[in-house]
């Protein structure tokens, strides 16, 4: 049984304008999403604002019911076993919004235990194993409108995970945490993952994807428009590594003939500055071009050398581009 | 029943920390019903009244802060969790907003009573009103059922608040002619019958009839039940109305996405 599963989901938004002669508006948000998420998979969704990122997931937390189509949560369906759904569900939104600014973090986390019915010696117990969890355990009673945005961020996760949900859902969920926090609560999410969780997350960040999704979903214009593992995403664009060479302008003339000599085993880009040249040597044979600029590599002539893969950065926007050209 | 309880005390401890004590509620329970009163005993001068009737003038500003008490947090709460991102929180929540909405008005109603005890306090300190031939249990019953039919008034104000982002606009519009309506701070009867006719269908109108006869004396047995029968039978529709209403405002705000403010 799939944890996650979305068929053909859709979500039309309507506004009206006008008072006496009302037009009507459709806004399609979503237009057709279908994936499934097996148990304890770590499912990325990345995509441009207004992708349709967050709706899909306001639909599988049974906050938006679908125009069309139709999803299940742990067998349980979307629209029918709502109630259901509710109990095996955690979620966080991203940003600040979302908590009781007046109330402490402990009160907060006490008031939504309640909302989920937790058992009271549970809750007690819970709260704070969550709160230390977040790292906010020496400020649990501090009022909320006294904490950063990372640090809310960081409550809500610990709201999410009190009733222990077995689905996570987390829409973009290190927006406005500095580089550390983000760091921390990466980590937070991968001991999740090896605690049997089923995480949905959604994110513009493509090195987090990158390091945390077994899969990602790319949304562009309510559709998926690539799915697969990282890797496999990146082969798909082009399954050439890049070559990156800095050489002093007095040794571009001897490089530029080395690379001569691989004529049809790679493509070039180069930049020039005053004193460099710097060389990105798109091949399929990475292991070819380092033996041949090797006599160079011995004589000290390059100055920089790296090899590395096409990035998810790389990949995400030539779909993206790809797509939106084609819409 | 327990799980409700336990819940209950939270959702009020939460309720009295987050809108009751605060400065906004100062104002709603204390100084509005005090400039009421005030315009009410200039008002009663000027119509020719030697001595200004307590029961319409101060009690009636005491109650009238009660019902703003009822509006205002009944229908703030939806509002600023629409506009802080709670109120999605609390839909895909396992708790039902109506038990949620239910607590809520609860603890909004009880609280603005506190508002009807200054004004009795201060009839009975400043204007020397006296309790001498009241009924205690009449006066004590007609004040529950006004708490019964403010919370199942505030109870469906919520829900219709929270159908739509508009309908607090509505709200306000409707709010005072609705106040105006119940007979606050006069006698119903001194309305035009069509007015008196459109009152029939608040439930307010009937409790506060039961209670200003009361502590007026000027009442038969008769008219007392009637009146407090009209205001269960009329509350109640309210209560079932918004039962109802509450799985739609449920579909509907799902389906709209009028669950955020953006």
């Amino acid at each position: 049984m799939n944890a996650i599963e979305a068929k053909s989901l859709q979500k039309v938004f309507i506004t009206r304008r006008g008072f006496w002669r009302q037009k009507r508006k459709s806004t399609i948000a979503v237009e057709d999403v279908s994936f499934q998420v097996e148990q304890g998979e770590l499912f990325g969704v990345l995509g441009p604002n207004g992708a349709g990122k967050t709706t899909t997931v306001k639909m599988l937390t049974t906050i938006l019911l679908p125009t069309q189509g139709s999803g299940s949560i742990l067998g349980h369906d979307l629209v029918k076993d709502t109630r259901e759904i509710r109990k095996h569900i955690g979620f966080t939104f991203g940003g600040a919004r979302g908590l009781y600014g007046r109330l402490t973090a402990m009160d907060n986390l006490r008031y939504f235990a309640e909302l989920y019915a937790l058992d009271p010696l549970y809750s007690k117990k819970r709260i704070p194993e969550m709160l230390e969890m977040v790292g906010l355990l020496d400020r649990s009673d501090d009022r909320v409108e006294t904490f950063s945005s990372g640090m809310q961020q960081r409550l809500h996760l610990a709201r999410a995970l009190l009733h222990n949900p077995d689905v996570l859902f987390l829409d973009e969920p290190t927006v406005g945490i500095d580089p550390v926090g983000a760091r921390e609560l990466r980590q937070t999410v991968k001991s999740l993952q090896q605690a049997g969780k089923t995480i949905l997350l959604t994110t513009h960040y493509m090195a987090e994807a990158e390091e945390l999704c077994d899969r990602i979903a790319i949304v562009n214009h309510g559709k998926i428009v690539a799915m697969d593992t990282p890797s496999a995403l990146r082969r798909r664009i082009s399954p050439e590594s890049v070559v990156e060479i800095t050489v002093s302008q007095e040794n571009a003339v001897v490089i530029e003939e080395m690379i001569k000599k691989l004529d049809g085993k790679l493509r070039m880009e180069s930049i020039s500055s005053l004193t460099e040249q710097h060389y990105s040597l798109f091949t399929p044979e990475p292991e070819t071009v380092l033996e041949a600029l090797s006599p160079a590599l011995q004589t000290r002539s390059i100055q920089g050398l790296q090899v590395r893969n096409q990035t998810m950065e790389d990949v995400y926007i030539a779909i993206i581009e790809e797509t939106s050209l084609n819409a | 029943m327990h799980n409700f309880l336990r819940f209950a005390r939270q959702q009020i401890s939460v309720q009295l920390q987050i809108r009751t004590f605060n400065l906004y509620s100062l104002l709603l329970f204390f100084i509005q019903p005090a400039i009421f009163s005030a315009v009410g005993m200039v008002l009663s001068r000027a119509a020719g009244n030697a001595a200004p009737d307590l029961v319409y003038t101060v009690i009636g500003g005491g109650i009238l802060g009660m019902w703003s008490g009822m509006v205002f947090t009944s229908t703030y709460d939806i509002r600023s969790d629409r506009r802080d991102g709670i109120l999605e929180l609390l839909i895909a929540s396992p708790t039902s907003l109506r038990r949620i909405e239910a607590v809520r008005t609860f603890t909004n109603i009880t609280a603005s009573l506190v508002s009807l005890l200054v004004a009795v306090g201060a009839a009975v300190a400043i204007f020397h009103f006296s309790f001498n031939g009241i009924n205690i249990f009449r006066l004590l019953l007609a004040v529950v059922i006004l708490l019964y039919s403010l919370w199942c008034l505030g109870v469906f104000l919520a829900n219709f608040l929270a159908w739509s982002r508009l309908s607090g606009s509505l709200v306000d519009f409707l709010e005072l002619p609705m106040a105006f309506l119940c007979g606050f701070m006069y006698p119903i009867t001194v309305l035009p019958q069509w007015l008196q006719g459109i009152s029939t269908f608040v439930p307010v109108r009937w409790a506060l009839q039961a209670l200003n006869a009361t502590l007026l004396k000027n009442q038969e047995i008769s008219q007392y039940w009637f009146h407090i029968g009209m205001a269960l039978l009329t509350a109640t529709i309210f209560w079932l109305t918004s039962l109802w209403f509450d799985r739609k405002v449920h579909d509907h705000i799902r389906l709209t996405g009028e669950l955020s403010s953006i």
